[in-house]
């Protein structure tokens, strides 16, 4: 991780630009190729990591999210939400589909026992950064129950019904923790960026 | 839109978050379908959901950025998504098999779900290489044909089927996610039933992550329904079982 600073290179906007790097991606531009893993490896590859943890496989899957953007870039349709979101959900369910089809049970209760709280550890791995910032501020106006539906899905790869199971409340209570806290999360990003 | 006594739209945060089992998964698509609020309810928490990954980021080994843009130079890309004809069909709702479950089909518009269902028909690298080139050939040729309908139907207990059909070609693709998976004296099998005779269209190809190969289905007549069942492994004379998943063809 020393090597190579992210942070030396251009920071990935909120996805302003991504979705005309995209555009120029689907007509085979691998220039534009590289730009989208510049700006965006560091974050598809953190949350891979967060979720895998394994580094090799974390290495692999990150390898699948990007050639699956450089191959279905044709298929991103703005009108469908954000591009930034659109390669976020392709990581985040690249990662959680590889925890939950190879884990095993031991391997799970082992990552409960961290996902919920340190989400923020990682993030002192590399140089703080405001849009980090401005998550954690956000995330840390949630309810306490909201932010942890939140994250131990989100970071920990868990379905809401095993959220509320380690949780110990009512999966339907999870449920709407989980939209309220992400309605409440939108609402605060939007407002400060 | 049936989600058996949970009100769907509960679930758009869990969603969000992929924090849906697979079956709950795919009916809260299969309503995002057939809503264009919740559509954009989701987009908006999928994109505040992908925030949460600035948190986390942390840099990936030096070497993996040479690996993926050599890996890209020799991958292919996959074709912008073909323009289907926009066409709402009436009937879709008759499913007059004796004991097939009751399913609500959704007509997919040129939106995310037909896309991604669409882009599972071509890309999947393993699936491309047992195919030949012909296979693709006539596979292009159905998807692109100007006539050619999509149509995405849900199976039993979980999982979807995606048809793509051309009336001028007599035939249509057929691939499918995420079927439950079958013992391997078991196989699914395809029908083509019309007014008067059933008939095999063959098995469906054994899933590679959960999806099937893209299988032509050729010889439709007027009035045809599609069917799958599940068969003992060799194949059966006539289906046996009641189908997990039915489509009335449309008939024009």
């Amino acid at each position: 991780m020393t090597a190579e600073v992210p942070g030396e290179r251009p920071r990935a906007p909120s996805g302003g630009d991504l979705a005309g790097l995209l555009a120029k991606v689907a007509r085979g531009d691998d220039a534009a190729f590289a730009g989208v893993y510049d700006q965006f490896a560091t974050t598809v590859y953190g949350i891979v990591r967060r979720v895998v943890r394994d580094p090799a496989q974390s290495e692999e899957v990150t390898q699948e999210v990007l050639l699956e953007v450089w191959r279905t870039a044709s298929r991103f349709d703005p009108g469908e939400g954000s591009a930034r979101g659109w390669l976020m959900t392709l990581a985040h369910r690249r990662a959680v589909d590889r925890v939950r089809s190879a884990q095993a049970s031991a391997e799970r209760e082992a990552r409960a026992t961290v996902a919920a709280t340190d989400y923020d550890v990682v993030a002192d791995e590399v140089e703080t950064r405001l849009d980090a910032q401005r998550v954690r501020r956000c995330l840390d106006a949630l309810t306490e129950l909201q932010r942890e539906s939140v994250t131990l899905a989100y970071y920990g790869g868990y379905t809401y019904r095993e959220v509320a199971a380690l949780l110990g409340v009512a999966v339907g209570t999870v449920k709407t923790r989980m939209r309220d806290g992400l309605i409440r999360l939108r609402d605060c990003l939007g407002a400060e960026s | 839109m049936r989600l058996s006594r949970i009100d769907p739209h509960t679930l758009a945060g869990a969603y969000a978050l992929d924090a849906l089992g697979e079956s709950d998964r795919e009916r809260f698509e299969h309503h995002l379908g057939g809503c264009e609020s919740c559509k954009a309810e989701a987009a908006s928490l999928r994109d505040a959901a992908g925030r949460l990954a600035d948190v986390t980021a942390a840099a990936p080994p030096p070497r993996l950025r040479g690996q993926v843009l050599a890996e890209a130079a020799r991958t292919r890309q996959q074709p912008p998504p073909v323009r289907v004809a926009q066409r709402v069909r009436r009937s879709w709702h008759g499913v007059g098999w004796p004991a097939a479950p009751r399913l609500a089909v959704a007509i997919a518009g040129v939106g995310i779900l037909v896309a991604l269902a669409l882009g599972t028909l071509l890309i999947n690298d393993q699936h491309r290489l047992h195919m030949d080139e012909a296979q693709r050939g006539q596979i292009a040729a159905i998807l692109n044909a100007p006539d050619a309908d999509i149509m995405t139907v849900p199976a039993h207990p979980h999982g979807s089927a995606t048809v793509v059909m051309s009336h001028a070609a007599r035939a249509l693709v057929l691939t499918t996610a995420r079927l439950p998976a079958l013992p391997s004296n078991k196989c699914y099998q395809v029908w083509l039933m019309g007014t008067h005779r059933i008939r095999s269209a063959g098995r469906l190809p054994s899933p590679k992550q959960g999806m099937t190969a893209p299988m032509i289905v050729a010889g439709l007549a007027a009035g045809d329904r599609m069917g799958v069942t599940v068969e003992p492994a060799g194949g059966a004379r006539r289906p046996s079982s009641p189908p997990v998943l039915m489509l009335d063809l449309p008939a024009d």
